[in-house]
């Protein structure tokens, strides 16, 4: 009778003592995120791990296009920060998101940057340039919105064949840094970091373009950390929004 | 199924052109490196040959950062050179074609060699005393001997064109219809999520090229083999 | 031709000193292999510049350090043929006899190729590949290609050590032939004193870098007779005709009988000089089918046997006794002599 009980309660005793003696291990939060965010994620992440010492992360920043493939694709991601929603609805469409934990945690502006001597002051005068670069819209959401741009003010069929391409944002600043082109579309959150030598000589009327909005969300193994989903938590609170506004983004 | 947009038919265009200038404005130069280091014993030859081969062990993409210093417009040649005669290398296809020729140069540089060095000296030596000058004996006996290298070395330099990526995308960046090659295109492709189907077509036309351009190397290596 | 040469030139461990003048239209260089003969050539067509010293072929200055004049190979009209026959493989037979002759200036063209064609009988090779050549027609192609580029001098680096025997002999009589004809002077290298004897009436010997002497080429024979121990006669033989079991041929003025030993008649014949036997008197009854009357011209020292220099009509002929019987016949010059000769003993060159 006694041994009997005895092997019904033996499995349970043993899972439970291996479990208590499981040592709690710090969660790595494998983080995705588009590349304008960058330098704002890093110091999210920094902030964060202050109050969650445990906690840390591995960082791949990319154009968001590119993520949402190599997601899609099997990439072990646990958390998603896109710079468009088009890619997130993708990801959710292909139920590789939770679709519970998409939030938007932020929003950002398209504005043009060039030499400050540059005689440019609106949207229309660039067709006189020579060379602009500009994400490419295939993969980089704000070259998509750059392009949306163009094509609702009717200029794009002129900057035909003037429009280089480049991989991401930070790429788009550099030519126009080093004078390789007169100016680039890049987000405010860009121009206000990295500008050295450019400057923003005019901001995208907002009418032209589709709000820049950065939804994130877990993945099916980010669900699982309880890390990740407080780190997704945290970028909601007013502190973060505060670090979020550093950097140039908005919250409205 | 697919079409093809007329971004994709310059981004072959621009593969193609830019890879046949790269290798003829190549051929004569690699030739001339090539002789000078089979033929002439000169100071600095070791110099040379480090310097012919760099291009082999470097990163594309460092090639590429590398020219962009060198000939952009604050770059080193770019500031007193090219600025002030207002010459324009960086994002036209002029770039595409150094980056290629640059990325290429050893392994033609190779190529040629190697046969080269394979010809008897003494019938360039029988040459000169039947007559010939220096260049009257480089064109009627070093180059038909070295022409399977010369023709090796083009393959190679032209393969190598329209596979080119890294430094290209550097130096002449991704303008589609100036300077978007077949490679740049399938990135743009492959970056984006639901255009698998035009990456594999351009794919398809790269290899048809370069099917190609093996059959026509190969024909015309056996046709001067038959003469030699 | 005359070519005046003083040139030193140092090649790793090997240094050149030469000083001599050479004259006539049939020379040499001759001496054992390292001894520099190529390099001298190399010097003289102007491949190898030297370090110092001038070059001067009738009267044209080719090189001059203390003037700094270095004249090109393309310009100095010297034509060289070595071993390889060094054909250029991608043209045809054809367009390689034609190579020198293109780049040669019409005022020089005296050979055309219609009649090297003929001499060197090389007609039916012309639309061959070169690789499908034997090894006497590549030269004798080779040899074509020299004389139509009208060279002043032709070179000759041992152009026969490469080939068998019986076609060395063969291309001999291509090279004089040839030469003779256009009256294309030549320098000729071998280390073989056979060849040199018949290419060649005036040498220099060349040993370890440096030019020793100028000799003919039968003095350069007799001087080797003390280390082989015996001299080897060299006769051109002409006009064979069939006497029963061997061959009269016509010798200067007289006539000589050789033994017919199956293989087609030839022109030069070795003879030995221990195979002439003298008599005091006419042997009268001999075995010899050959016996003439001739006359000592000398007798020198051969170490031990004394070798007796004979005029026989128009023609010389070494012969070879001890010294005892030197002394007995009394050998000395103007003694008359008969001279015994088997028709076995002369030995066909080809």
């Amino acid at each position: 009778m006694i041994v009997k009980n005895v092997f019904r309660i033996l499995p349970v005793v043993l899972a439970v003592f291996g479990l208590l003696t499981m040592p709690v291990q710090a969660e790595e939060i494998n983080l995705f995120a588009a590349a304008s965010m960058r330098d704002a994620v890093d110091a999210l992440c920094d902030a964060f791990a202050e109050i969650n010492p445990d906690a840390t992360f591995q960082k791949n920043y990319a154009a968001s296009g590119l993520l949402a493939k190599q997601i899609e694709n099997g990439a072990p991601a646990d958390m998603y920060i896109s710079a468009n929603t088009k890619w997130m609805d993708y990801l959710q469409g292909k139920k590789m998101v939770n679709a519970a934990s998409i939030a938007v945690i932020a929003y950002n502006e398209l504005v043009f940057v060039g030499m400050p001597e540059l005689k440019v002051s609106e949207l229309k005068d660039i067709v006189t340039l020579e060379r602009i670069a500009i994400g490419s819209p295939m993969s980089v959401p704000a070259g998509q919105y750059a392009m949306e741009a163009l094509k609702k003010s009717g200029i794009d069929q002129q900057l035909h064949k003037r429009l280089v391409m480049a991989r991401d944002v930070r790429e788009c600043l550099m030519y126009a840094e080093m004078g390789e082109v007169e100016g680039a579309f890049v987000y405010m959150t860009d121009a206000k970091q990295m500008a050295k030598n450019t400057r923003v000589l005019f901001v995208v009327p907002q009418e032209l373009y589709s709000r820049v909005t950065y939804p994130a969300a877990l993945t099916a193994s980010g669900s699982a950390k309880i890390q990740a989903a407080s780190f997704l938590d945290y970028l909601r609170t007013p502190a973060a929004q505060k670090i979020f506004a550093l950097f140039g983004f908005t919250d409205k | 199924m697919f079409a093809f947009g007329p971004s994709d038919y310059s981004a072959i265009f621009v593969s193609v052109k830019v890879a046949v200038v790269a290798t003829l404005i190549s051929l004569p130069l690699a030739f001339t490196v090539a002789y000078c280091m089979t033929f002439k014993r000169f100071k600095g030859m070791l110099v040379l040959d480090v310097l012919v081969n760099l291009p082999l062990t470097l990163p594309p993409v460092v090639i590429g950062y590398l020219l962009l210093m060198l000939l952009g417009q604050n770059g080193w040649i770019g500031t007193w050179l090219l600025q002030p005669l207002g010459i324009r290398i960086i994002f036209t296809w002029k770039a595409a074609v150094i980056a290629t020729m640059v990325v290429g140069f050893p392994l033609m540089v190779r190529a040629i060699r190697t046969n080269m060095e394979a010809i008897d000296r003494r019938l360039v030596d029988a040459s000169r005393l039947l007559g010939a000058g220096c260049f009257d004996s480089i064109f009627t006996i070093i180059v038909p001997l070295c022409f399977r290298g010369l023709i090796a070395g083009s393959l190679l330099m032209f393969a190598r064109g329209l596979g080119e990526f890294g430094a290209t995308i550097i130096v002449a960046g991704n303008i589609p219809g100036v300077t978007q090659t077949i490679p740049l295109a399938i990135y743009d492709y492959v970056s984006s999520p639901n255009r698998e189907v035009m990456a594999m077509a351009l794919c398809c036309v790269s290899i048809i090229i370069s099917v190609v351009v093996l059959i026509v190397h190969e024909w015309l290596g056996k046709r001067m083999g038959r003469r030699a | 031709m005359e070519l005046r040469v003083e040139a030193s030139k140092h090649l790793g461990t090997f240094d050149l000193n030469v000083d001599f003048t050479i004259t006539g239209s049939r020379a040499g260089v001759f001496g054992p292999s390292g001894s520099g003969k190529s390099t001298l050539l190399s010097l003289i067509a102007g491949l190898i510049v030297p370090d110092r010293g001038f070059i001067n072929l009738d009267g044209k200055i080719l090189f001059d350090s203390s003037h700094s004049v270095h004249v090109m190979p393309e310009n100095r009209r010297i034509g060289m043929i070595s071993q390889q026959s060094q054909l250029f493989p991608h043209l045809s037979v054809h367009k390689n006899l034609l190579y020198g002759y293109k780049r040669c200036n019409s005022i020089y063209r005296q050979v055309t190729p219609d009649a090297v064609i003929e001499v060197l009988q090389i007609a039916p090779l012309l639309t061959r590949g070169v690789n499908n050549l034997s090894g006497g027609e590549k030269q004798r192609v080779a040899i074509g290609r020299a004389i139509l580029s009208n060279p002043r001098l032709l070179l000759m680096d041992e152009p026969l050590s490469a080939l068998d025997d019986d076609l060395k002999f063969q291309i001999i009589s291509y090279l004089k032939d040839t030469c003779e004809v256009f009256n294309i002077p030549y320098i000729f290298i071998s280390h073989a004193l056979l060849e040199m004897r018949v290419m060649t009436d005036r040498v220099l010997k060349l040993a370890n870098g440096c030019a020793r002497e100028l000799v003919t080429a039968e003095e350069l024979a007799r001087g080797s007779m003390k280390d082989s121990g015996s001299y080897i006669n060299l006769l051109q033989l002409s006009e064979p005709q069939c006497a029963g079991d061997v061959h009269a041929y016509r010798w200067g003025d007289g006539q000589l009988f050789v033994a017919d030993t199956g293989v087609p008649p030839a022109v030069l014949f070795e003879l030995s000089s221990r195979d002439v036997i003298l008599f005091k008197r006419h042997p009268e009854v001999i075995s010899a089918r050959n016996v003439f009357k001739a006359t000592v011209v000398t007798a020198f020292d051969m170490g031990v046997r004394v070798g007796v220099e004979l005029q026989c009509g128009t023609e010389k002929l070494v012969a070879e006794v001890t010294k005892k019987a030197a002394d007995q016949m009394e050998i000395h010059e103007g003694t008359e002599i008969y001279a015994a000769i088997k028709a076995l003993s002369f030995k066909p060159l080809h």
